[in-house]
C-alpha cells in the first residue's frame, strides 16, 4: 500500500496553493470512535480533556487522516448554558432536558464562559494538548454547535420550531445568546491554536425551509463566521441532511468549505457552489462506513472522487457526517487507502 | 352531504392547512351548534386538512414548523369536537403505543407520525424518546394496544426494534400486537428481518399501514 509522502499540514497548504500533492486530503470524521482506538469507554471522555486528546491523537496516528476534530457530542455549549446531558457509560451523550422548561425563564439564560462553564474548559484542554502533541504536522479543530441548533437545546426542538411561528423574537433571542457563547468559545478555540469547525443539524432542510434558514439561522452564522474570519482563520460548515436549497446561503454566510451530508448530492453541490467554496463529503457514515465492508467503502470513496475531485475550489474526501462509534477500523483504513491509491491528480477508475 | 356541511368541512380543512387555530375553533363550534356529526367533521375536515399539510410537506412546501402549527390547529378543533362524538364512535378507537427506541433522542419524525395517527382516529400513547424495549411491551400490555409503533433515525439503535419483537415472542404474546417500524435507516427488508408487521417511509404511509393492519380481516382482504 502506498504511504503518505507529506504531512497533513504540508498537504493542505500545498493543495490550497494549487501546488502538487501526494494525494487528496481525506477526513473520515472520527468522533467517539477514538475511544475504541485506545480501548476506553466513551463515557470516560466526560470532563477528561487529557483522555480526549490522547484518543484523538492516537486515532490520527493510526489512520493518518488530515484533520483532527475534538468532538464528543453536540451538547457541550448548551450544557455550559444549563441544558442537562445524559452520559451513557459507553455511548455518545445525548440531551436529557433543555436548559429551560418554562419560557418565562428565558431571561435567566446567559452566554457561557468557555473557561469556566460546563466541560468547555476540558474540551479546550483537549485541543491544547492535541496541538502540543501533533500540531506541527496536522490541523486540530474544535467542534462548535451553531446558534440555531444550540438554541434548540436551550428550549427543546419542538418548542423552538413552534416559537419560530408564534414568537419569532424569542427564537432570535435564543440564537443571539447561543451566538455569544459560540463567539466566546470559537475565540478560545483559536487561542488554543485550533480552528473552529461548525456544525448545525437543525438548520437542515430536513427540518426548516430555506426561507426560515434565512431568517433564523443565517444572520447568526454569518456573524459567527465574520468573527472567525476576523481572527484570520478559515472555516468549514456542516449541515446535516438535505441542504441543496441552502447551499447558496451557506456560501453567502461566508463558509470557506461546505461539508456535504450523505443525504445531499455531492455532484450537484460541485456544480452549484464548487466554484466558490471547497467541498467535503460524503461517504455514508452508517450504511457504508459502519455497516459496509472495505470494498464497499472503496467504491463509495471512488464515487465521491468521481463527483467532486476536480471541484474548482478543492475537495476533501470525507464521510457525510461524523462516524458512528463502532465504525470498523478496516473501513476507515479503506477510505484512506483508496484516496492514497488514487494519488494526485486523482484517478477514479477502480485500481487492481 | 349538504352544501353547508361541505363548506364547513372545507373551512376546517383550510384552517388546519393555514395553521389558523382560532378559525379551527370557531368553525368547530359552528359544527357543534348546527348539530353536525362531529366524527365526520373530524374526518372530512380536520384530518383531511392534516393530510393536505402532509402532502405539502412531501412537496417541500411545508417544513417541520408549519406541520407542527397545522397540528396545533387540528388539535384545537379536535378539542372542541371530541366531547360531541357519539359513544359508539369513541369506543371504536384503536390503540397505539409509540416511541423512539433506546439510545436515540431524534423525535421530530415520531411526533409527526403520532400526530397523523391521532388525526386519523387512533388513540396514541406516546412514551417519548430513548425508550428501552421492555417499556414498549409493558405499556402495550397495560393499555391493551393494537399497535406498537417504533421509531429510530440511527443505525446504531435499530436493533432495539428487534429486541421489542423478540421480547413479545418470548412472552408468548407476539400475535396480540402489530408492530410497525420507521425512521431514516429503516427499510422494508429490515422490518421483515426482525419480524415486524410493517414499515412505512413517511407519516402518510404510516397511517395507511396502521389502518390496514387493524382493519377487520374481510375488509383487509
Ligand atoms: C434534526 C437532526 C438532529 C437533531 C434532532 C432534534 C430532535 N429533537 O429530534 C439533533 C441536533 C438533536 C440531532 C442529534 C444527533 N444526530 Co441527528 N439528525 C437530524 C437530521 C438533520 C434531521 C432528522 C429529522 O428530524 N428529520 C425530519 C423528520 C420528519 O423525518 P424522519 O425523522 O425521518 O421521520 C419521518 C419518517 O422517517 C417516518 N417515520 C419516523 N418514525 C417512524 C415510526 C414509524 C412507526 C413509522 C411507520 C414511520 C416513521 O415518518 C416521519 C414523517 O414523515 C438528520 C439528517 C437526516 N438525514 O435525517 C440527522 C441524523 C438522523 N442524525 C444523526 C446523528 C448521528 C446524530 C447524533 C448521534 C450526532 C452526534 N454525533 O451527537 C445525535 C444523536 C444523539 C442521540 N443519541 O440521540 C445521523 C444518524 C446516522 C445513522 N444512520 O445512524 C443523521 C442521519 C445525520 C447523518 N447524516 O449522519 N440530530
Amino acid at each position: 500500500m502506498r504511504r503518505d509522502q507529506m504531512t497533513p499540514l504540508e498537504r493542505l497548504a500545498a493543495y490550497g496553493a494549487g501546488a502538487p500533492v501526494d494525494r487528496l486530503p481525506c477526513v473520515p470524521i472520527v468522533g467517539n470512535t477514538a475511544a475504541r482506538v485506545i480501548g476506553v469507554k466513551v463515557g470516560d471522555f466526560r470532563g477528561n480533556g487529557a483522555l480526549i486528546a490522547e484518543a484523538q491523537v492516537a486515532a490520527y496516528r493510526l489512520f493518518g487522516y488530515d484533520i483532527i476534530r475534538i468532538f464528543t457530542d453536540l451538547y457541550t455549549q448548551a450544557e455550559a448554558m444549563g441544558a442537562k446531558v445524559t452520559y451513557p457509560e459507553d455511548e455518545t451523550a445525548f440531551l436529557a432536558a433543555p436548559a429551560i422548561d418554562d419560557l418565562g425563564d428565558i431571561d435567566r439564560l446567559r452566554p457561557a464562559d468557555p473557561y469556566r462553564d460546563g466541560y468547555l474548559p476540558q474540551h479546550l484542554e483537549a485541543m491544547r494538548r492535541a496541538v502540543d502533541q501533533v500540531g506541527n504536522e496536522v490541523a486540530v479543530t474544535g467542534a462548535v454547535t451553531c446558534p440555531f441548533t444550540n438554541a434548540s437545546f436551550l428550549v427543546g426542538a419542538d418548542k423552538l420550531v413552534r416559537l419560530m411561528m408564534r414568537a419569532p423574537e424569542k427564537v432570535h433571542h435564543l440564537c443571539e445568546l447561543s451566538l455569544q457563547t459560540n463567539i466566546a468559545y470559537a475565540g478560545a478555540i483559536i487561542d488554543a491554536g485550533c480552528t473552529p469547525s461548525l456544525t448545525d443539524a437543525m438548520s437542515s432542510m430536513s427540518v426548516i425551509s430555506p426561507r426560515q434558514f434565512r431568517e433564523f439561522s443565517f444572520p447568526y452564522l454569518e456573524r459567527l463566521i465574520d468573527y472567525i474570519h476576523g481572527r484570520g482563520t478559515s472555516v468549514t460548515l456542516h449541515i446535516c441532511g438535505k441542504t441543496a436549497g441552502i447551499w447558496e446561503a451557506m456560501v453567502e454566510a461566508g463558509a470557506d468549505c461546505l461539508s456535504i451530508d450523505n443525504d445531499a448530492d455531492l455532484g450537484e453541490a460541485r456544480l452549484a457552489v464548487g466554484d466558490r467554496v471547497r467541498l467535503m463529503g460524503n461517504v455514508h457514515p452508517s450504511e457504508v462506513m459502519l455497516q459496509g465492508i472495505p470494498d464497499a467503502v472503496g467504491r463509495a470513496t471512488l464515487s465521491c472522487l468521481a463527483q467532486a475531485k476536480d471541484s474548482p475550489k478543492g475537495f476533501i474526501v470525507a464521510s457525510g457526517c461524523s462516524l458512528p462509534t463502532e465504525t470498523p477500523f478496516a473501513n476507515i483504513h479503506a477510505m484512506l487507502d483508496t484516496v492514497r491509491a488514487a494519488g494526485w491528480p486523482a484517478r477514479t477508475l477502480p485500481l487492481p | 352531504m349538504s352544501a353547508s356541511e361541505r363548506e364547513l368541512f372545507q373551512r376546517l380543512s383550510d384552517a388546519v392547512v393555514e395553521m389558523d387555530e382560532d378559525e379551527a375553533v370557531a368553525v368547530a363550534n359552528e359544527v357543534v351548534e348546527r348539530g353536525i356529526d362531529a366524527y365526520r367533521a373530524i374526518e372530512q375536515g380536520l384530518s383531511a386538512g392534516m393530510e393536505r399539510a402532509g402532502q405539502l410537506f412531501d412537496e417541500e412546501e411545508y417544513f417541520i414548523p408549519e406541520l407542527l402549527m397545522c397540528s396545533d390547529a387540528m388539535y384545537a378543533g379536535m378539542d372542541v369536537l371530541k366531547p360531541h362524538l357519539r359513544s359508539d364512535e369513541v369506543a371504536e378507537k384503536r390503540k397505539v403505543v409509540i416511541g423512539v427506541v433506546e439510545g436515540d433522542t431524534h423525535d421530530i419524525g415520531k411526533n409527526l407520525v403520532k400526530i397523523m395517527l391521532e388525526t386519523s382516529g387512533f388513540a396514541v400513547t406516546d412514551l417519548g424518546r430513548d425508550i428501552p424495549p421492555g417499556r414498549f411491551v409493558e405499556t402495550a400490555k397495560e393499555i391493551g394496544a393494537d399497535i406498537i409503533a417504533l421509531s429510530t433515525l440511527m443505525t446504531t439503535t435499530m436493533e432495539g426494534m428487534g429486541a421489542v419483537v423478540r421480547q413479545l415472542s418470548e412472552e408468548g404474546i407476539r400475535d396480540r400486537f402489530k408492530v410497525i417500524v420507521g425512521g431514516g435507516p429503516i427499510s422494508q427488508g429490515f422490518a421483515d428481518r426482525i419480524g415486524a408487521d410493517g414499515y412505512a417511509v413517511n407519516a402518510a404511509d404510516a397511517i395507511r399501514l396502521a389502518r390496514s393492519l387493524v382493519a377487520p380481516a374481510e375488509a383487509a382482504a
